[in-house]
């Protein structure tokens, strides 16, 4: 029987139909995927499942019964909790004190700490959630903060568990802990909506599926019927192939070299530690870990905006250590930013006006100080074209453009100048599948004319299609470079968690 | 609506709304509403005179609303302009009554510059602040201008005194150095057409120039300028000396077209007035030419009234207050929108990623 019923959910934003006329179907027991590219209405049914906002038109059903949610509160009153991909956890408390966080148990004027703990441990148990519930939420790694926020779910007694792109920060042995947390859950007739994009975890837990593109619901599926491609081609509604690269020597021609990088992130601690790399002419090297093992200061020691503690940078045998990043760039150094939104682009400002920040300066675009706007205009509608952003004008603020078209703003303003080398940084986070083939179909371009590319991804995946060679950082060390097709997913995982590789 | 057309509508808003509730409180003093506003617009506006007048008061507003407006682009927080105002216009007038003998030709462009670059001085001191040290230029600038109007003050109670006069001011300027006054019977001088010179370079500057790039590019996303290679810090301190150098101005046009010498505490406000100026031409420069002649056409218009209606002058303070308070509610409405579109896409695209 249909545990959960949403019938006709239909919701507009502002210049956007966000969900139209969306049937979502989940069975009692059942681990449900949601399945779909950014921006085809996940979030925003899941939203007005979990009371964020009211739908314009709908009904949902919930064991049978005509519910109202709208809000939050009354969502948890109905037995829906979400498990959100940023983790609303209080650092400084324990895990027992953030589970019963606004429902503690009282005796009196008083919380009563010991059947606090009690109740978290017997949660805990029941549902093989391993947790010390008097440890600090800060101590803890990331897939036990993960832990914690299902185990406050569970605390609050909830039936149907919503689950936002979970695996995106964990390792792979974290990702299978994770789905064994789910089944156990299902087990004990829990029902659960998992939202992914990444087909083969839906194929390894889930039975059914629905598929949303576009704001609209194209099709349930049942997993053990139908392959990978024939949901990824319902996500996209074309056919998708990965992209293909074809292995190959990569030549003795040092372009990006890091020698023994130390460097300390914002609060001062280490966050690199000896990091020596060295990225050749026409070869890709992946940098694999979990995120927060150093990824953000590498990519900054490298632009130039975090001076490294000590070591060198060479870029194509020159010293660039001590130069500034307008310097690094005119030498030929790009940088896809991780941070799209705030490094990448400025979102107030046009088209025309994003492609020509590392240029707007000098001839043919600058002359004596005032910027040919005439010419500025004319090279970004030459950018357009050639990078098939999908825009009606240049002057179209960034910040209207969806993800995928304001990652190719950025992919077309550092590709136009011929770099030596590039780093990209998470270069396909949020992108939907059309949009992460451009991106990689790109850097293989640019590897394949000899350029250097450092990829930082916290995608196996990603790393595993498009690297040539691949490092594992760790708590800001390189725990090994290794040629990609001599090496596994189950060695890249441990040394990602820190294990080094047996053999 | 597109925003470009949207915006004047709703400046134009305001301004009802705040004409509109000062006209009730004439007429809940008993006072005739309608004819009060007629005799404000006459006066402003209803002879050679008068024109002249307001274009005169909207003069040192145009230089402050511009001072203003080249930092808050940048985004940088500058209130400072009261102060490079003040020791701007005393560095116009020490020029002015110490080499008397010069002739004009030297003396005008001499002032003119000594006022800029003081003012810009000035201005550099926050902004090498903020830059070099992250000190918050709201705070520093706010008590330098503190700095500026009592140590002004003390310059003329003290070493430049008029001889023989008790009231705080300095000696005459050179007569070859004072700006003519345009028409008879109104102080209008050639002040304004320096500031007008200002505008068309503000303008030139903001949206035409690489500093105006990259003043767009720091003010719309500060992180996405370093990333660009800018030189962040430097930007703020030449942003910080544009800033200071026109609000220099503005205390040469006071001291060399209306008053001929330095008188202590003279601006009354004249650079804060500039912020709400810039504020209600929304950060433009056309719109913040078009606001001070606006306040400029209130403050001689509200002299004027006061004569003719017997409703007392603080009614255009009452007005200024009104129109302040509600371009703030506007501004924090549309803010409030702003914030809770990208609080709405950022929750998408925290759900989405």
């Amino acid at each position: 029987m249909a545990y959960l019923e949403m019938r006709g959910i239909t919701r507009r934003f502002p210049g956007v139909l966000a969900n139209d006329q969306v049937d979502l179907i989940v069975e009692q027991g059942e681990i449900h995927a949601l399945v779909g590219e950014n921006g085809a209405g996940k979030s925003t049914l899941m939203n007005v499942l979990y009371g964020m906002f009211p739908p314009d038109a709908g009904e949902i059903l919930l064991d049978g019964e005509l519910v109202q949610i709208p809000n939050p509160q009354a969502a948890i009153r109905l037995g829906i909790g979400m498990v959100h991909q940023h983790f609303q956890l209080v650092p400084s408390l324990t895990v027992a004190e953030n589970v019963a966080l606004g429902y503690e148990p009282r005796r009196g004027m008083f919380v009563d700490k010991r059947r606090m703990v009690d109740r978290v441990r017997e949660i805990s148990a029941s549902f093989g959630l391993q947790v010390d519930p008097l440890a600090r939420v800060a101590d803890l790694s990331v897939g036990v903060q993960q832990r914690v926020e299902i185990l406050k779910l569970l605390y609050r007694e909830a039936r149907l568990l919503i689950f936002d792109e979970p695996t995106a920060v964990l390792t792979p042995q974290e990702s299978q802990e994770l789905f064994q947390v789910m089944r156990r859950l299902v087990e004990q007739d829990r029902t659960a909506i998992f939202i992914t994009h990444k087909l083969p975890e839906v194929k390894s837990v889930c039975r059914r599926g629905t598929v949303l593109r576009r704001g609209k619901m194209v099709g349930t599926f049942d997993v053990a019927e139908t392959s990978a491609e024939e949901i990824a081609m319902l996500m996209v509604g074309r056919d998708v192939q990965r992209v293909k690269r074809v292995p190959r020597q990569v030549e003795d021609d040092p372009r990006l070299e890091l020698i023994n990088i130390s460097a300390d992130d914002e609060r001062e601690l280490p966050a690199l530690r000896e990091v020596s790399l060295t990225v050749h002419a026409g070869e890709i090297l992946g940098i694999a870990g979990v995120e927060g093992n150093g990824q953000v200061e590498l990519a900054e020691v490298l632009i130039g905006r975090r001076p490294p503690l000590a070591g060198r940078i060479l870029l194509a045998g020159q010293e660039i250590t001590e130069l500034s990043g307008r310097q690094r760039r005119e030498l030929g150094l790009a940088m896809i930013p991780e941070d799209r939104n705030r490094q990448g682009i400025s979102r107030e400002m046009s088209i025309w006006e994003n492609v020509i920040a590392n240029n707007y300066y000098r001839p043919p675009l600058a002359v004596r100080r005032l910027i040919n706007v005439k010419a500025a205009r004319g090279w970004a509608q030459q950018l357009i074209t050639d990078f098939d952003i999908r825009t009606p004008s240049e002057t179209i603020q960034v910040g209207k453009l969806s993800g995928g078209n304001a990652q190719k703003v950025i992919i077309a303003r550092e590709l136009a100048h011929e770099p030596l080398a590039i780093v990209a940084a998470q270069p396909t986070r949020g992108l939907d599948v059309g949009a992460a083939r451009f991106v990689h179909e790109q850097l293989l371009t640019l590897r394949d004319a000899g350029v250097a590319v450092l990829l930082i991804s916290a995608d196996l995946d990603e790393l595993m299609a498009m690297a040539d060679s691949i490092a594992v950082l760790f708590e800001g060390r390189i725990q090994k470079v290794m040629v990609n097709e001599e090496v596994s997913r189950e060695a890249l995982g441990l040394l990602m968690a820190g294990k080094s590789a047996v053999g | 609506m597109s925003d470009r057309l949207y915006q004047p509508v709703r400046v134009l808003l305001t301004l009802t709304i705040a004409l509109i509730i000062g006209g009730i409180i004439i007429e809940l003093s008993g006072k005739d509403a309608l004819n009060a506003y007629q005799v404000l617009f006459d006066s402003a506006f209803g002879s050679q005179v008068a024109l002249a007048n307001t274009l005169l008061a909207a003069t040192p507003l145009i230089f402050t609303g511009l001072a203003t407006v080249v930092a808050f682009r940048a985004g940088v927080f500058n209130v400072g302009v009261e102060g490079s105002l003040y020791v701007g216009g005393f560095a116009a007038a020490w020029i002015g009554f110490t080499f008397t003998s010069m002739p004009g030709w030297f003396l005008i462009p001499a002032m003119i510059l000594a006022a800029a670059v003081v003012g810009g001085l000035w201005g550099v001191v926050p902004g090498y602040l903020k830059a070099r040290l992250r000190i918050d230029e709201v705070v520093t600038t706010i008590m330098l201008n503190y700095v500026a109007i009592l140590f002004t003050s003390y310059l003329v109670t003290g070493p430049f005194l008029l001889p023989g006069m008790s009231n705080a001011m300095s000696a005459e300027i050179a007569p070859q150095a004072q700006f003519t006054r345009i028409i008879p019977r109104s102080q209008w001088n050639a002040a304004f057409f320096l500031a007008l010179l200002v505008f068309v370079g503000v303008t030139v500057l903001l949206n035409r120039s690489t500093l105006g790039y990259e003043i767009k590019a720091l003010g719309s996303n500060p992180i996405f300028a370093r990333w660009s290679g800018m030189h962040v810090g430097k930007i703020i301190i030449v942003v910080m000396f544009i800033s200071g150098f026109i609000g220099g101005l503005a205390g040469a046009g006071q001291v060399m077209g209306v008053h001929y010498r330095f008188i202590a505490n003279f601006s009354l406000g004249l650079g804060f007035s500039g912020i709400v100026v810039a504020l209600l031409g929304r950060n433009t420069t056309v719109g913040t030419l078009l606001a001070a002649l606006f306040f400029g056409a209130l403050r001689n218009g509200g002299s004027t009234m006061e004569i003719f209606t017997r409703i007392p002058r603080d009614l255009i303070d009452i007005l200024q207050a009104l129109i302040i308070f509600f371009v703030a509610v506007e501004l924090s409405l549309s803010w409030l929108r702003w914030r809770r579109e990208r609080l709405d896409r950022s929750t998408e695209a925290v759900v989405e990623t």
